[in-house]
């Protein structure tokens, strides 16, 4: 049997990483290495102890917890928390005791760029928030770009708005400089946006049917959902819920759900736009250098089969 | 068909009298410029008030000299061009685009200088004059970088409000740009200006190259405008030669892109576009800088952002390529 992917998600547990999580643990085509944790949803210290309940709730308190960066890249510590959609405590307002266990010793970056090389080109990072931690792994080690298989990441907006303002994805607006660095980095990314998990949505009928369900994971995500709904009804006048997380965790866990093209992306670090992604597909041909020239490609997925994404999500929560 | 009369009015078939719509163009002549500017003169029920120049294609100054030879050109050395900013509001020395539009911006067809002066007025002073004499009746079609019509917006507060409508040329919304990624050549060119414009508050249609990059003359078109017996098309057939090479260079397309003119039918005939309404902020800082945004309004932001609280603009959305393909070529084939 060939070896399963093994992966390791960035995340910010919030609402949609708690799903995104336990997805990744019940899909049968990779193994969770690990999970490094970051700002975004909440703050870097509630999205570890948040990590190490989900893994308890799950039985999978084998797999470690490394603890990522508590500012972005670039020192900044005036972060932009998410609470407003996920909670307070990210997790739908539940006050669950706190975690029993504790993260590694290692930091997320030590923790990614050790994997990395003890696995070349094994290792997929799903990276679910701001993209601190994959850009220090970045800096810190010149081979962890080469040694990385893939970075999943879910961020940007591509040809469309963004969901914290008109130009900028959370993700991204989180840290655009380290979003460049990574975009940059000349490792195999493949960025899935708001473009695509806007196309996937968990309406109110399919979470009935998760509640009506037997599974364990249904079960506690049906509890947390209600903060995650009740913003989505606001902000957008849905009757569902955007599943970017998960759809995210799938495009790693089976590339097929997806198509996406090559070409260069940058992120606008300053001005009205900052956190913009701005892809440039190379079929144009400029006439004078520009910010995109001779910058390595990444890979943007541009469609998504939705109903085959919701429908393994629902799969896979409800068997558990 | 309808029959211009002396003092402003037309005579449609139906024999109601229509006034004719008061209309400026702020131009950077330019090619297509060239081409929108000869297509008005051929529209009998525009009353073209006067021509602004600006920089982009060309110089300002040779914009200046162009805008005043198509007047002579169209039979009409009466129309009062103004001279405009010969650069942009913070950015010092414009960048030209003599290697798509030549070194006169008139496709290298040095065609001798005009007979006729400027104006003394400069064009915003123009602009700022003409519509306040016609308050609620002077439509702008803006071609090139927005800086006159920046300075008109700070020269006089009622500009704004004054002016009937201002149709731009400008921008990609959700589309690439043709400077480089982020941004098109109009609004790169000034974008200081682009975004004092977008949230001035007038009535504003854009029309992105999203929109004008969809309507292309082919090698086959354009050699039927030169076989025609178009009153302009000569002349216009020589100026293109120089602009269909660049566009194989540059985009692997055997023809050219029709910027100007379908801005231009934008003005005329809008109900061959579809329109969506948004707030549209420009970007000047970066290397984004020039890019244009539009909030689609799709979602409620539960705080305020630079786009909150600006008057909407009209964003050309979609386009009815094949009709304003027609109406283009017949203008443009009429004797």
């Amino acid at each position: 049997m060939a070896e399963l992917k093994k992966i390791i998600i960035d995340t910010d547990p919030g609402i949609d990483d708690a799903m995104a999580i336990f997805l990744a643990l019940e899909s049968p085509e990779v193994e969770v290495i690990g999970l490094t944790t970051i700002y975004g949803n909440v703050y870097t210290t509630l999205a570890t102890r948040n990590a190490l309940h989900l893994l308890e709730i799950a039985g999978r308190t084998d797999i470690p917890v490394a603890e990522g960066s508590h500012v972005t890249i670039t020192k900044g510590t005036k972060l932009r928390i998410a609470d407003f959609v996920h909670g307070t405590d990210g997790l739908g307002n539940q006050n669950f005791p706190p975690p029993k266990g504790k993260p590694i010793e290692q930091s997320a970056t030590e923790f990614l760029t050790e994997q990395a090389s003890l696995y070349p080109g094994q290792v997929t990072v799903v990276a679910l928030g701001p993209l601190t931690n994959i850009a220090l792994a970045i800096q810190s080690d010149p081979a962890f770009a080469k040694n990385i298989g893939q970075i999943v990441l879910l961020g940007g907006a591509f040809a469309v708005n963004g969901n914290v303002n008109p130009a900028a994805e959370a993700n991204i607006f989180g840290d655009p400089d380290a979003a460049d660095i990574v975009f940059t980095s000349g490792a195999d990314v493949l960025a899935v946006g708001l473009n695509i998990t806007h196309q996937v949505v968990l309406t109110d009928c399919d979470r009935d049917k998760l509640a009506q369900s037997n599974g364990k994971f249904a079960q506690y995500l049906c509890k947390i959902l209600d903060v995650y709904f009740g913003y989505h009804h606001d902000a957008y006048s849905t009757k569902g819920v955007y599943l970017h997380d998960p759809t995210t965790v799938l495009a790693a866990v089976d590339p097929s759900l997806i198509t996406c093209v090559e070409g260069v992306v940058r992120v606008q670090t300053i001005g009205i736009t900052r956190g913009l992604t701005l892809f440039y597909n190379k079929q144009k041909r400029f006439g004078e250098v520009t910010e995109w020239s001779d910058k390595p490609s990444v890979k943007v997925a541009v469609t998504v089969d939705a109903p085959a994404v919701v429908k393994l999500v629902m799969e896979r929560l409800m068997k558990s | 068909m309808s029959i211009v009369q002396s003092d402003g009015f037309s005579v449609s078939d139906n024999g109601f009298e229509k006034r004719r719509e008061k209309i400026i163009i702020d131009t950077d002549p330019g090619i297509d410029d060239s081409m929108a500017i000869l297509m008005a003169f051929q529209s009998p029920e525009l009353e073209i008030l006067g021509l602004t120049t600006i920089f982009g294609n060309v110089t300002t100054e040779d914009a200046t000299r162009n805008a005043l030879l198509l007047c002579e050109i169209a039979g009409c050395p009466d129309v009062p061009v103004a001279e405009g900013s010969p650069e942009a509001l913070k950015r010092g020395e414009p960048r030209i685009a003599d290697f798509i539009h030549g070194s006169d911006g008139m496709g290298n067809t040095f065609i001798p200088p005009p007979k006729t002066k400027k104006s003394d007025k400069s064009a915003p002073e123009f602009l700022v004059d003409k519509v306040s004499e016609y308050p609620g009746e002077v439509s702008i079609l803006a071609l090139g970088p927005l800086t006159n019509l920046a300075l008109a917006v700070k020269r006089d507060s009622s500009f704004a409000s004054k002016v009937k409508r201002i149709v731009i040329l400008g921008g990609a919304f959700f589309a690439l740009g043709n400077v480089n990624p982020a941004a098109e050549a109009n609004i790169y060119g000034d974008p200081e200006a682009a975004d004092i414009v977008f949230t001035c508050g007038a009535n504003i249609d854009v029309v992105g190259i999203n929109i004008t990059t969809q309507v292309k003359m082919t090698d086959m078109h354009l050699d039927k405008l030169r076989q025609s017996s178009g009153k302009y098309a000569q002349l216009i057939s020589d100026m293109c030669k120089f602009y269909r090479d660049w566009h194989v260079k540059s985009d692997g397309v055997y023809g050219i892109f029709l910027h100007d003119p379908v801005s231009f039918v934008a003005l005329v005939r809008p109900d061959l576009f579809t329109f969506k309404k948004g707030v549209v902020r420009v970007e000047t800082q970066g290397i984004c800088v020039g890019h244009t945004l539009m909030d689609q309004g799709l979602k409620k932001w539960n705080s305020s952002n630079p786009w909150s609280e600006f008057s909407p603009v009209s964003v050309a959305w979609t386009v009815n390529v094949d009709e304003v393909l027609n109406y283009v070529t017949e203008i443009l084939m009429k004797p």
